[in-house]
């Protein structure tokens, strides 16, 4: 039975409804506010700014704060309301959507601060043209993820799932090259890490929009797709599924 | 809008409802003070005035009541004076004006007997047996005399009532007994009652009035002798009992204006009981019938609805009915098929204890049936349903657990049919009460219970007394103790009742109240 | 069923059971008090030696189709009904169907407790009277067992001869459970059984429901969602006299396959 994203809002508790829309603004507004962490870190690493990057690792704090206070609502929607069916599926991917949402906000310090070393350092812009395209594939995944939640749309998360495959494939010939670089220069060898540090965060951050995607399954359809392989996955038996 | 300063209070509503309690029970304890008085008070030794007239004449009389002349200033006092076989009356009206002088001689006596009524007078001599008592010995002599006569009193009344009076109802048209040992039994009795009775016929007592007449009185006739001006305080009061007891142990006499109403009590209660007998089982029955069993159809609704229209019926109703129906109609038949040999003289073909009691279980049918609908009714479903989830048919559930819990109501519509049907004297007069018979219907002579006898009735003797007698002053307050001890066998039937329904109550552990 | 490589026709909202599993069968059941129809064309099989809970807005039918698996309604003339029901494959509605047997075989439980007005024991033992032939010794035995399987041996067994009055809502519960324990039923039908009572008691009775799984098949009336979704295996969702959804309870409480069972479950409008 597909639900539609309004479907919390028709308790004859209004109260409830209230507490359910609220949980959702604040999972977007957490997820908004870690989009723009990913998205500064990166600019902060290609153009040099390490007052952004310092920033970036300051604002971290308000995306833990952000889980923490999500965590401790969905706390309280189970304790008074004990939730079923579609409302109690919700409590749950909220919960899990926003610890997901804080280790992207982690990932995004890390590349921060990463990137500070690197500026600081100033080694050279060796390796950002890899980190431009995977950081804007992830990003864009970021967003994607946000909006299948935002909109309960499963076709677009399960794309979401497919794309990642591809985030990965980048990422590992990233690495390659960089190995390849570093090995012929001893000299980049600390930069080099740096920047492995920073695709490796950028691919984790893409994992974390897959987990996303499948929280928006599980929400919508409740079928828990998490450690299925995609190719197992019938992306039309899904939709079509009552 | 009304203030926060309005007086509270309920108003004058619990005041009218206390009060009206109140006033019933004032009313109810003012009937029975009432009763009481009048009717206990007749059986405390009054004491005997010795009145002189201004013109001279004296007589001995018990004071009853005064009255103003109407239209004259003068009041008049009635006396008792007893003495009818003298006077030719037992009372006298006088004029207080014309009273010189009251007095209460020690030695006045007051003598009850079986003819003639009571004596006032003085006691002159005794003599029987070969003995003459006068003066200060004759009245010892007389309470001896009297004590033994008593003792041959009762064996000959006894012989009467247990062997001849039965084995006289053995006697065919002819006039003879069947048995041979029925007959020796009957000549027997016969001369043992003409020894006692020449045994008591010797004594005579010589008495004289206060005005100087004698008369010589067979000292077999005098039922109970007393100097009322003599006795103390404690000697009236055990007089009083005797006289309360004898009221309550003894036949009537003198055409139901004096004695007691021993047969009417016992006539009564068996009426009573019989009655419930009959009406319990059909009320309760047709009341399951209508609550647990008919279809609720307009048809049972037509049904209970003439129910209790019929608890409306006027009682001479009934009686007319029994007579058509019971009487003349099932009597007559009875007699033909069974007692033919007795006819003319009807058996069950008159008046008698089973119809009057089935006549009186009729009239008081639509009240145990209302009663066991009502008791029904209270039943909540939800203990019927629980015993038939446990498997219990119908049958189980009503046995079990309907009817043990309607006991109290049903126990309540006894106690209001009992205590309409006590009351109840019009519809008897047609179906089975005697103006007297004193031969109660329950004897030791087979079938033990008489059902097609006469019987008596407290409320009949009531009526009988205070409207038919010759004498109806005399019997006045015979009236109101009859009445009050009718009241008060009402009163402990009921107590009966509400006693064993208070126990079913607890015993089920339903909160219960009195 | 898999949802992952091959798409499979989804059963329908009301699971089937196999006939030699259920203990009861309701088929085809329409019933109506007089004009008013009550139940629509109900099918479906009650497990044995399990929990099924009926769970449905007021006026849904669920206390209706309850009452009509014991047969009471016969108590009620103006009862129309179609349809047949099978207690293990016996038609209960069959001429030679003795009634009071099969109310036996299938005891209730009401929402109020409703012991008799006579003592503990004596309530417990009326059912075994009613079976007769049972010697004092075997009854006594059989009282005490009936009252350990409703847990509440321990709390009456000094004061069997007291009134059954004199004890609490929930002890009441219990000793109507355990008189209905006694004759030894096959299937225990509860409406609301708990609802007249404290939480406490309420939760000592879901815990004797859960613990007489092993024995019989239960059946729960109940508006209380969290108990239905606490104590039953199977959950039927009834709307109008309609069956809805009928599906294992994790699942109908997590994921209801049909909006409206959605709707119900979450407290919804629509």
């Amino acid at each position: 039975m597909d639900i539609s994203s309004d479907i919390h809002s028709q308790h004859i508790s209004r109260q409830f409804n209230q507490e359910l829309e609220e949980l959702k603004t604040h999972l977007m507004a957490m997820g908004g506010l870690v989009e723009k962490q990913v998205q500064d870190a990166v600019t902060a690493l290609l153009e040099g700014d390490s007052a952004l990057g310092r920033q970036v690792v300051e604002n971290d704090r308000a995306v833990n704060d952000m889980q923490i206070k999500i965590d401790a609502e969905c706390t309280q929607v189970l304790a008074r309301r004990q939730p079923t069916a579609s409302d109690l599926r919700l409590v749950l991917a909220v919960i899990r959507a926003g610890s997901d949402l804080e280790r992207i906000g982690d990932e995004a310090s890390k590349i921060a601060r990463n990137a500070c070393e690197l500026i600081d350092g100033d080694n050279g812009s060796r390796g950002f043209v890899e980190v431009r395209m995977i950081s804007e594939h992830v990003r864009r995944m970021v967003r994607d993820a946000l909006t299948s939640f935002a909109r309960f749309d499963t076709e677009l998360a399960l794309k979401l799932v497919h794309e990642d495959e591809q985030v990965d494939n980048e990422y590992q010939s990233a690495m390659r090259s960089l190995m390849t670089f570093m090995m012929e220069d001893a000299r980049s060898i600390s930069p080099v890490l740096s920047l492995m540090w920073i695709l490796r965060a950028l691919e984790r951050i893409g994992d974390h929009a897959n987990n996303l995607a499948e929280y928006v399954v599980y929400l919508v359809k409740g079928m828990d797709i998490r450690h299925t392989d995609p190719e197992d996955l019938d992306a039309e038996a899904i939709s079509r599924r009552d | 809008m009304r203030t926060l300063w309005r007086r509270r209070g309920e108003g004058p509503w619990p005041w009218l409802a206390a009060g009206s309690v109140a006033l019933s029970l004032l009313m109810l304890l003012a009937l029975l003070l009432l009763l009481a008085i009048r009717g206990l008070g007749h059986f405390w030794p009054a004491e005997v005035a010795l009145v002189a007239l201004q013109d001279g004449q004296p007589f001995a009389g018990v004071a009853v009541r005064e009255e103003q002349i109407p239209g004259e200033e003068t009041r008049e006092r009635l006396y008792f004076t007893g003495n009818r076989d003298l006077d030719g009356d037992r009372w006298r009206w006088v004029e207080v004006s014309a009273i010189a002088d009251i007095r209460h001689p020690a030695e006045l006596v007051v003598l009850q007997r079986s003819r003639w009524g009571e004596f006032h007078g003085r006691l002159v001599a005794v003599t029987g047996g070969g003995e003459h008592h006068t003066g200060e010995a004759a009245w010892p002599a007389l309470q001896a005399r009297l004590s033994e006569l008593d003792v041959l009193r009762d064996e000959r009344d006894r012989l009467r009532d247990d062997v001849v009076v039965p084995l006289v109802r053995r006697l065919d048209n002819a006039g003879n007994l069947a048995d041979a040992d029925f007959r020796a039994a009957l000549a027997a009795a016969n001369a043992r009652i003409r020894e006692l009775q020449s045994a008591m016929g010797d004594d005579i007592l010589i008495l004289e009035s206060v005005d100087g007449r004698r008369i010589e009185q067979p000292l077999d006739l005098v039922l109970r002798a007393w100097r009322p001006n003599a006795m103390s305080p404690l000697d009236k009061l055990g007089a009083w009992a005797g006289g309360v007891w004898l009221f309550l142990s003894e036949g009537p006499r003198a055409a139901n204006s004096a004695g007691g109403v021993w047969p009417a009590i016992f006539g009564t209660v068996l009426m009573v009981l019989l009655m419930s007998l009959v009406v319990t089982p059909f009320g309760v029955l047709a009341g399951i019938y209508l609550n647990e069993v008919a279809h609720q159809g307009p048809l049972t609704r037509l049904v209970r609805i003439g129910v209790r229209n019929l608890a409306g019926v006027p009682a001479i109703v009934y009686g007319v009915f029994g007579l058509g129906v019971f009487v003349y109609g099932i009597g007559g038949t009875l007699d033909e098929w069974f007692f033919s040999e007795s006819l003319p003289s009807p058996t069950f073909g008159t008046g008698g204890l089973l119809w009057a009691s089935l006549t009186l279980a009729l009239l008081t049918l639509p009240v145990v049936i209302v009663a066991t609908e009502e008791g029904l009714a209270r039943v909540p479903d939800h203990q019927r349903e629980g015993a038939l989830a446990l498997g219990a048919t119908r049958m189980e559930m009503l046995t079990r657990v309907v009817l043990p819990m309607t006991l109290p109501a049903m126990l309540t519509g006894m106690i209001l049919a009992v205590a309409r049907a006590a009351g109840e004297v019009a519809p008897l007069m047609l179906v089975g009460v005697a103006k007297l018979a004193p031969q109660v219907p329950v004897d030791g002579d087979f079938p033990f219970l008489h059902l097609e006898r006469k019987f008596m009735h407290l409320g009949y003797h009531i009526y009988d007394a205070a409207f038919h007698g010759d004498d109806v002053q005399a019997a006045m307050p015979l009236v109101f103790a009859t009445a009050l001890l009718l009241v008060l066998v009402i009163l402990v039937l009921n107590l009966t009742a509400i006693f064993l329904r208070h126990h079913l109550r607890a015993r089920h552990g339903a909160p219960s109240r009195w | 069923m898999s949802f992952f490589t091959s798409s499979s026709a989804a059963g329908g909202p009301i699971i089937d059971f196999a006939a030699a599993e259920s203990s009861l069968e309701i088929a085809g059941l329409s019933l109506a008090y007089g004009e008013k129809p009550a139940l629509r064309d109900l099918t479906l099989r009650i497990p044995r030696h399990r929990v099924t809970a009926f769970i449905g807005p007021s006026g849904c039918g669920k206390s209706t189709l309850l009452r009509a698996l014991n047969r009471l309604h016969d108590l009620n003339e103006e009862v129309v009904r179609r349809g047949e029901i099978r207690l293990e494959g016996q038609d209960i509605h069959a001429p030679q169907v003795d009634v009071a047997e099969l109310r036996r075989r299938v005891g209730m439980v009401f929402q109020a407790p409703n012991p008799f007005p006579m003592s503990i024991y004596d309530n417990v033992a009326f059912g075994l009277r009613l079976q007769g032939g049972m010697r004092k010794r075997e009854m006594d035995d059989t009282v005490e067992w009936a009252l350990h399987s409703a847990a509440l041996w321990e709390e009456v067994k000094d004061r069997l001869r007291a009134s059954a009055w004199t004890l609490s809502g929930g002890q009441q519960q219990r000793l109507v459970i355990a008189r209905t324990l006694a004759v030894q039923p096959e299937v225990l039908l509860l409406d609301e059984p708990a609802s007249a009572l404290d939480p406490i008691s309420t939760l000592k009775i879901e815990e004797l429901i859960r613990n007489l799984k092993s024995r019989l098949s239960l059946v729960l009336v109940t508006h209380n969602m969290q108990q239905a979704a606490r104590v039953s295996d199977y959950t039927a969702f009834l709307q109008q006299g309609e069956l809805v959804e009928y599906g294992p309870t994790q699942t109908l409480f997590t994921n209801p396959r049909l909006r409206r069972t959605e709707n119900y479950i979450t407290g919804r409008m629509i």
